[in-house]
């Protein structure tokens, strides 16, 4: 349980779906895509999700717990190991390699769900989305405005275009 | 309670709420009521503390138990930890519940589509605050990109990758050019 490697969901997908036959493909894939778009860690959310489809909210909570639990303890001991290592000088070098490569996989979960954003529904819905993808990392990644008020509008303003590019498209 | 416990709670239990995207999406806020709103630490200290909840196993949102930690000791990482997961957990949890039940509800196209461009919108601004926060340096941005494209394109095991970084980094520094 404790292998979750910052994004391992083909690994949580291995264990059971395909291991254990707990849930099927496509259950797995509605999960994920929910867990990524809703607030929250994906991992800690996929969890819950998957546990309270597997054993209701008591399901949720055990999931929850059983990923946060061990991962609490680990960041703890890691973070006790890094103030006694931090009094040389190499640490602090190379944990900003290690904070690269953070980086570099932030990048690419972004890019990620930018490429699932990109390549679905109707043209309106996918250039619209585009702008409010932008309109959000330059509000909050260049001019640095705080997080909280920029999704508050944002985040209903886009479910809200979605809805109406699909009411004009006859979706219902 | 102890008025750090109680900053803690204000500063991550609301942030928890709105990270759409995950534990990323909020590290640009993160980085910014810890650092510049309430001083707890460096620029360089979050970095680092950055850099430990990114090797760890675990959701990268655990940095907030080793802020936590660095502000109010264990009840501080405890506190904070249970500050990011429980708001969202809640949210989550009621909106799977209507998920299911409103299978067919053109919400929920709505909603999936909607919230995905806030997401990535976040996703990548919490890159850059990072970014920010150690001042990167081109062989970091290089780093950065080539990971990015390794990931994204392959399956490479994040341990080897961490190793081949680190041991760049060594080299470097061996040879003061970082």
């Amino acid at each position: 349980m404790t292998a979750f490697g910052g994004g391992t969901a083909s690994w949580t997908y291995r264990e059971l779906a395909d291991k254990r036959g707990w849930i099927d493909q496509n259950d797995f894939i509605t999960g994920l895509t929910f867990s990524q778009v809703m607030p929250g860690a994906n991992p800690v959310n996929l969890a819950l999700y998957l546990g309270m489809e597997l054993r209701g909210g008591i399901g949720g909570f055990i999931a929850v717990f059983g990923l946060v639990a061990p991962a609490f303890c680990l960041v703890i001991l890691l973070g006790l190991f890094y103030n006694w290592l931090s009094t040389f000088p190499i640490t602090s070098v190379l944990l900003s390699g290690v904070a690269a490569v953070g980086v570099g996989a932030t990048l690419s979960v972004g890019a990620k769900l930018a490429q699932v954003m990109l390549k679905r529904g109707e043209i309106a819905s996918r250039v619209a989305q585009a702008i409010i993808a932008l309109a959000t990392f330059a509000a909050i990644g260049l001019m640095q405005w705080p997080t909280i008020p920029v999704v508050a509008v944002a985040a209903p303003l886009s479910v809200l275009t979605a809805l109406v590019i699909r009411r004009i498209h006859g979706h219902g | 309670m102890d008025s750090r416990l109680l900053a803690l709670v204000m500063v991550f239990a609301p942030l928890s709420l709105v990270s759409f995207g995950g534990g990323q999406a909020i590290v640009a806020d993160i980085q910014y009521q810890t650092v510049e709103v309430h001083s707890w630490l460096s620029n360089q200290e979050f970095a680092n503390l950055f850099a430990v909840a990114r090797a760890a196993p675990g959701p990268s949102t655990m940095i907030v138990a080793l802020l936590g930690w660095h502000v109010a000791g264990f009840w501080g990482a405890l506190i904070a930890t249970i500050a990011i997961f429980l708001p969202s957990s809640l949210v989550m949890y009621f909106s799977a519940s209507w998920w299911h039940r409103n299978a067919n509800s053109p919400w929920r196209v709505a909603i999936e589509r909607g919230l995905t461009p806030v997401a990535v919108g976040l996703v990548f601004a919490g890159a850059v605050a990072v970014m920010r926060a150690m001042h990167m340096h081109p062989v970091g941005l290089a780093v950065a990109v080539v990971c990015a494209a390794l990931i994204y394109y392959t399956k490479i095991s994040a341990y080897l990758m961490f190793g081949c970084v680190m041991t760049l980094y060594a080299a470097l520094f061996y040879f003061q050019l970082i």
